[in-house]
């Protein structure tokens, strides 16, 4: 039991020493361009904590990176590269704006449900072909999925602007590039009123949504799946050592196919909060990035899912006190992206140096504890890739 | 050996958290610079990755920097940039609305919404919003809308009177309704003057990163010139900086946009671009701003054509000789435009539908 305490506060090691170091890298870069440090920093933190809308924001900002993180994590833990989240959840987002728009005459009890269906099913068809190409052909899942999210941008723009544009946009400007508006029955509806049922007064132009509790239950079912399941277990084992999966008889290929298809599924979901709440209808503006991002997130939680849902709080923390010290401590939006950028990179570097560390230090305890007691569990704790 | 390093990292670590704290706490808080209370408070939002663009957003900063000049503390000013995601134009715009900004500017029709959203929140608050419009009559938000099409036909006019090959180009940013209006307009110049004349358009991509690559715009306007085209006109922001890159190596010539580009562009570059077809977004930024702070705000649609100098084909002390001979020419459209006899197409199905018709297959 005790040891468990021990490894849980060794693998928070990693990512709180790797926030503090790089937040003194980021006082470095502000004191180049002649701001100080402390105050930007303080300025951020009373732009995040000190009002509620910042503090809805950054869950909501959280949400799709808790979705994209899963999905990088599933494919990690299955010792796949999936790069391809990018495009998967362009194609999910597109579908689900297909069947918002133009199925017609449900009831929103089923029409939502069926359009999250639809996101899943566009994430999981753009996954396919990746998996399809690794598992019978050999094809790099790395390059194959780089390719799949340029085709998936260029494939978004040609239906939302040569097939599915809206012809109906007012006369005021030239006509905006976009699909038309989701139906209400569609739209999934922001936190809000529970919110203010529960005593939290969140302004109600925040775009908190019940998408959060949604990506949560999906971390708890990827952690139930991954860590409690025989299934999970194949899939790490496969990850860890397909040779070794495959001599015990586990059948590496059907599980990579499946893991990957489970990854595309969930990121699927990832564009739905922005679609289905903030917007309304899917355009060319729609935002970019989030795949990426996961594999950042998912990096920083060492593949946890719940560690994935903190990683994902950290990143929208950041965004939006990106935001806060542009506007309020007037650093320049150019420095807050070298900011994050400097925080994303020594968080994968001093992880995966002090993971090394701490995978050393336990093996060593393991041996010890070997020598004093047989059997026992070698396995370290949520070990990364 | 091994202790020895680890003293050095330690030292380094300690080194670089005493020179923080040095710094921080010797650093004293600003003596206030102003006397004066500011009178107004402006701010603009560009649009994603935009500022250093020497075109769209770097026009709108202009504008600001002039009323800067001319309103001097009297005008505090604050210019922000989202970093991407759906939410950030909106978080900005409302930013500045809490912290007591009174106009404030969205640069680009991506802020359609997003100003719509905050202009409801904040009545007080003024809004002007450039290229686009939100629907419903928002009593504080002015709509800066440029007839793009119409200074495109100049500067079509002029490439259709300069080609020697009878071929000329376009290179477009992203493929959308709005910078159809430039080819379309520009297709049209061309065609007014010589219908014989091929137009090889070409686009830069399918997201808004289309308006940041000037790699791609090199290798679209090298295709182009390898095509026949000698001269290639461009509506894709920082992507122009590739057109003139593969102008000045190929020797043929490239048009500008939105700002006077020779201006702009490298020394080497200059002799190169035939002229630059001007959007004057600093002009209606200014004017805004100037127009707000003698109390004459005007809310809804303002469109700035040739008629209201918001468009133009610019002359400047690199092109003039280049110019001299068909200036005469460009006036003589400029005019026909403006009074109405020449319609400028604002799409290229416009183009095909009636224009082409209306002015036969004989040209001017």
């Amino acid at each position: 039991m005790k040891r468990r305490w021990v490894s849980l506060g060794l693998s928070l090691l990693g990512p709180v020493s790797a926030l503090l170091i790089s937040a003194i890298l980021g006082a470095f870069v502000m004191l180049a361009i002649g701001k100080n440090p402390l105050q930007v920093y303080a300025v951020m933190i009373s732009y995040n904590l000190g009002q509620l809308d910042s503090i809805g924001s950054i869950f909501y900002r959280a949400t799709p990176l808790i979705f994209s993180g899963l999905a990088v994590a599933i494919g990690f833990k299955a010792g796949l590269f999936n790069i391809g989240v990018e495009g998967q959840y362009y194609l999910g987002a597109f579908f689900a704006s297909w069947a918002g728009v133009y199925i017609k005459g449900l009831p929103a009890y089923i029409h939502l449900p069926l359009v999250i269906l639809f996101g899943i099913a566009g994430g999981v068809i753009w996954a396919w072909l990746p998996i399809y190409l690794k598992v019978k052909r050999g094809a790099h899942e790395v390059i194959t999925t780089i390719m799949m999210n340029s085709i998936a941008s260029a494939v978004m723009l040609y239906f939302i602007h040569d097939v599915f544009m809206d012809q109906n946009q007012g006369t005021l400007g030239a006509p905006r590039v976009r699909m038309p508006p989701i139906q209400p029955t569609a739209r999934m509806p922001t936190m809000l009123g529970f919110l203010h049922a529960i005593g939290i007064d969140m302004p109600n132009y925040v775009a908190i949504n019940w998408f959060l509790v949604l990506a949560i239950l999906a971390a708890v079912a990827v952690y139930y799946l991954l860590w409690r399941t025989p299934f999970g277990y194949e899939l790490r084992a496969v990850g860890q050592n397909p040779q070794a999966a495959e001599a015990a008889g586990i059948n590496t290929k059907n599980i990579q196919y499946q893991a990957f298809l489970l990854s595309g599924a969930i990121a699927g979901l990832v564009g739905l909060s922005d679609v289905l709440t903030y917007f309304g209808y899917l355009d060319i503006d729609f935002p970019k990035g989030y795949g990426f991002s996961g594999i950042a997130v998912a990096l920083l939680a060492n593949n946890n899912p719940f560690g994935i849902i903190l990683s994902s709080l950290l990143f929208g923390f950041l965004e939006r006190g990106g935001l806060g010290i542009q506007a309020l401590a007037g650093v320049p939006r150019e420095v807050t992206t070298i900011l994050e950028g400097v925080v994303i990179l020594t968080v994968v570097t001093v992880t995966a140096i002090i993971g090394r560390r701490v995978r050393a230090y336990e093996r060593h305890m393991a041996a010890l504890a070997t020598a004093a007691e047989p059997p026992i569990d070698t396995q370290a704790p949520g070990r990364g890739q | 050996m091994k202790g020895l390093r680890k003293g050095y990292a330690w030292a380094i670590v300690l080194m670089l958290i005493v020179s923080l704290l040095a710094t921080a706490c010797g650093q004293k808080p600003a003596p206030p610079q102003q006397t004066e209370q500011p009178q107004w408070k402006v701010g603009i939002v560009y649009d994603v990755g935009g500022r250093g663009d020497l075109s769209f957003n770097d026009m709108a900063a202009a504008g600001l920097d002039q009323a800067r000049q001319e309103f001097g503390t009297k005008l505090q000013t604050s210019e922000l940039e989202p970093t991407g995601t759906g939410e950030d134009r909106e978080a900005l715009l409302r930013t500045l609305a809490e912290q007591g900004y009174q106009l404030i500017f969205g640069v680009g029709f991506l802020f359609t919404d997003a100003i719509a959203n905050v202009a409801k929140d904040f009545p007080n608050t003024k809004f002007a919003i450039i290229d686009s419009c939100p629907e419903g009559n928002l009593p504080n938000v002015a709509c800066l809308q440029f007839k793009e099409n119409e200074g495109s036909f100049l500067v079509g006019a002029a490439a259709a009177l300069k080609t020697k090959t009878n071929t000329v180009g376009f290179v477009g940013g992203m493929q959308i309704p709005l910078i159809e209006k430039f080819e379309a307009g520009y297709t049209a110049g061309v065609y007014y003057i010589n219908p014989k004349i091929k137009v090889i358009s070409k686009y830069a991509g399918t997201t808004s990163d289309a308006f940041a690559n000037p790699t791609k715009g090199y290798e679209l306007a090298t295709a182009e010139y390898q095509a026949g085209a000698d001269i290639v006109y461009h509506a894709s922001g920082k992507t122009g900086e590739g057109v003139f890159k593969a102008a000045a190596e190929q020797k043929k010539l490239a048009i500008g946009v939105d700002a006077d580009q020779s201006l702009t562009a490298p020394e080497d570059e200059r002799p190169y671009i035939l002229t630059s077809m001007r959007k004057k977004v600093d002009v209606a930024v200014y004017d805004t701003i100037k127009a707000f702070t003698q109390g004459q705000f005007t809310a809804g649609p303002q469109y700035f054509g040739l008629k209201e100098g918001g468009v133009d084909y610019s002359i400047n002390q690199y092109n003039k000789d280049m110019m001299s001979d068909i200036q005469p020419k460009l006036d003589e459209l400029k005019q026909k435009i403006i009074s109405g006899e020449i319609v400028v197409p604002t799409s290229m199905k416009e183009f095909n539908d009636t224009f082409k018709k209306a002015v036969g297959s004989s040209g001017h």
